[in-house]
């Protein structure tokens, strides 16, 4: 799977990595096929704090944003997002579950690194006070770097607003507020079939918070 | 109404008014209707070895080809005299095409030889046709969708490869249907049905708000279908419906195209005609599936259904998608309006048995027309009944209300 080749570090930089030293081997968080190079900061020190495990294989941030890692150079990168409340995209809208683990298939059969999430409650709703004034909490929002496919996911969903913002790291991009969902279940079931169990939207949240919603 | 006239035996003097229903497209993605060829007809006789299917018996029932006015699509895609086209939601909606999500999913194995030989008795026939009229339903999308493709090449190249990926899918849809056909050793020539059929002719508006029904409620029969007997894996007599999920993902798709081309032209959602439209297509097509889905409730309830329930939850869903597009929809979950199907089912199966009574014609129509005259006013009862306000935020009055 693509985390493999994400964790050969060798392909990602030549130079050191700066790597905090409580940030040790995670491969468990891997698994949900991260862009970890992301998480890898070219450095413009020398590497500070590093365990000194030469095995490199981990370099993985968490999103945690109390994250004491030293910001260096970047890409700043565009990022896409719909953004509704939790209610409407996580219990709603069965079809919307379906399409993310089709795409989160193809994405496997075809070794690509993932490049959209859903975050709960993100931290980057703050600066957008004109959709925040119209949004039911907990919001959640469908996050990704691909602007055209979130455009088509715009026209799928059609009751979300849509925004872009840069961010110089996913991790700061898919930021979030841990919140504990809860949905009721519904009054009417017309389905002959049971409704998606809750929690399936785990595989897509951001690397680091998965591990609160357990 | 004329939807409900599909599914009556020919009467000539409906019979041209007939051409411009949405009966094809109620047909279409309703892969389990059954031809009606029982009434009076007796059962065409299926030869063992493997054959072709008897020539093309045209029946208000069969799935219709469909042509449409193509230089009217092209004026209203063409990107020089339009300059308000979305182009970025049609690229979108390439780029989303070119991803071919499909692409080795419909691959067989000998589990459907092996499942078809078991399928014996009264369901084996209606399998046959339900794979057969599945058949020349998605073969009748791929030809409309390749001649668009073809068609509007120079005016918008991005529409057009849309349709041409679009027809792609349905190509494949319909000869992976077709090869089930033969573990029930027969076929359809498909190349013989695209020369001799009769092609229906549909203005550019019909074409949208028909398909973009037919593609979102071939999305939730085949879902609930396949969700259902995940549930109920007993029923699963035949491998085709493990195909469901990802199929239905290319439906589902297809009409995000269709809204995206009524956006692309307000003025099909955006007036006081759009609405008439829209609830006028909604209650065909509802009205089409519930009924001919009652005639065959022997194949529903032979994959676990109540065929009802099942039909009114495919109804649902769908109204709530299209509600996201259609300017107005139909109040389907107000119990009146089940009530209202439910006669319309006893009227048509009094309609039915006048059929197969061994009266001359002429009284057979006779004996009809009261009962037509029956159904009518249920229709119109359903039409007027007190519609829900939707369509899609961008263009919808109340967005500036909403709480997201």
């Amino acid at each position: 799977m693509s985390a493999s080749t994400a964790l050969n570090l060798g392909s990602l930089c030549s130079s050191v990595v700066n790597l905090p030293t409580h940030y040790s081997h995670k491969p468990s968080l891997l698994l949900h096929g991260t862009q970890s190079q992301q998480f890898l900061t070219l450095p413009n020190t020398v590497l500070k704090g590093f365990s000194g495990s030469r095995n490199m294989k981990s370099a993985v941030a968490a999103v945690d944003s109390s994250d004491p890692a030293e910001k260096q150079e970047t890409e700043r990168k565009k990022y896409y997002f719909l953004v509704a409340n939790a209610k409407f995209m996580l219990d709603e809208e069965e079809h919307f579950q379906e399409q993310l683990f089709e795409r989160l298939r193809l994405f496997g059969e075809r070794d690509k690194e993932q490049d959209f999430w859903l975050v709960i409650e993100p931290k980057f709703l703050d600066k957008f006070p004109n959709i925040t004034k119209r949004l039911k909490r907990p919001a959640v929002a469908l996050v990704s770097t691909n602007g055209p496919w979130i455009t088509f996911m715009k026209l799928r969903l059609d009751r979300v607003l849509q925004e872009s913002f840069e961010a110089d790291s996913t991790e700061e991009a898919l930021a979030c507020t841990p919140v504990n969902l809860e949905f009721e279940k519904p009054e009417k079931w017309t389905a002959p079939y049971p409704k998606y169990e809750s929690g399936w939207w785990e595989p897509f949240l951001p690397p680091g918070s998965q591990t609160s919603k357990v | 109404m004329a939807a409900e006239m599909a599914l009556l035996k020919p009467i000539t003097k409906f019979n041209t008014f007939n051409t411009t229903t949405t009966s094809r497209l109620s047909n279409r993605r309703l892969p389990f209707t059954v031809r009606m060829s029982a009434t009076t007809t007796p059962p065409t006789s299926k030869p063992t070895k493997k054959a072709q299917k008897q020539g093309i018996k045209e029946s208000l029932l069969t799935p219709r080809f469909y042509t449409t006015d193509f230089d009217e699509m092209e004026t209203l895609f063409n990107t020089e005299i339009n300059k308000n086209l979305n182009e970025a939601e049609f690229e979108a909606l390439l780029q989303e095409f070119k991803t071919d999500y499909n692409q080795t999913h419909f691959v067989r194995n000998k589990e459907f030889k092996e499942a078809a030989d078991k399928i014996q008795g009264p369901l084996r026939q209606i399998f046959v046709e339900f794979l057969e009229r599945s058949c020349t339903a998605e073969f009748s999308g791929f030809l409309l969708y390749k001649e668009l493709g073809r068609r509007l090449k120079k005016t918008n190249p991005v529409v057009a490869e849309i349709f041409s990926l679009m027809s792609r899918d349905e190509a494949r849809h319909a000869g992976f249907l077709n090869k089930g056909l033969s573990d029930f050793n027969l076929a359809l020539d498909l190349g013989f049905l695209t020369k001799a059929r009769k092609y229906t002719f549909f203005k550019p508006k019909f074409i949208f708000y028909a398909t973009y029904l037919s593609e979102k409620i071939g999305y939730w029969r085949y879902i609930t279908i396949y969700r259902h007997l995940k549930a109920n894996p007993e029923y699963t007599c035949y491998p085709i419906f493990k195909y469901f999920e990802n199929w239905c993902q290319d439906e589902n798709r297809h009409g995000d195209f269709f809204s995206a081309l009524m956006k692309a032209q307000p003025q099909f959602l955006n007036d006081w005609k759009a609405k008439l439209w829209s609830r006028f297509f909604c209650l065909s097509v509802y009205v089409t599936m519930y009924l001919n889905d009652c005639q065959r409730t022997d194949f529903y309830e032979g994959i676990g259904l109540n065929t009802k329930e099942f039909d009114m939850h495919v109804i649902i869903e769908t109204n709530r998608t299209t509600a996201r597009i259609f300017p107005a929809v139909l109040d389907v979950e107000n119990p009146e309006f089940k009530r209202k199907l439910d006669r319309m089912v006893e009227i048509n199966q009094k309609i039915l048995a006048v059929g197969e009574t061994d009266d001359i014609p002429l009284v057979k129509n006779f004996k009809r027309i009261p009962l037509i005259a029956a159904l009518a006013s249920e229709l119109l009862a359903a039409y007027l009944m007190k519609p829900i306000e939707s369509g899609s935020v961008d263009f919808a009055e109340f967005e500036p209300q909403l709480v997201y």
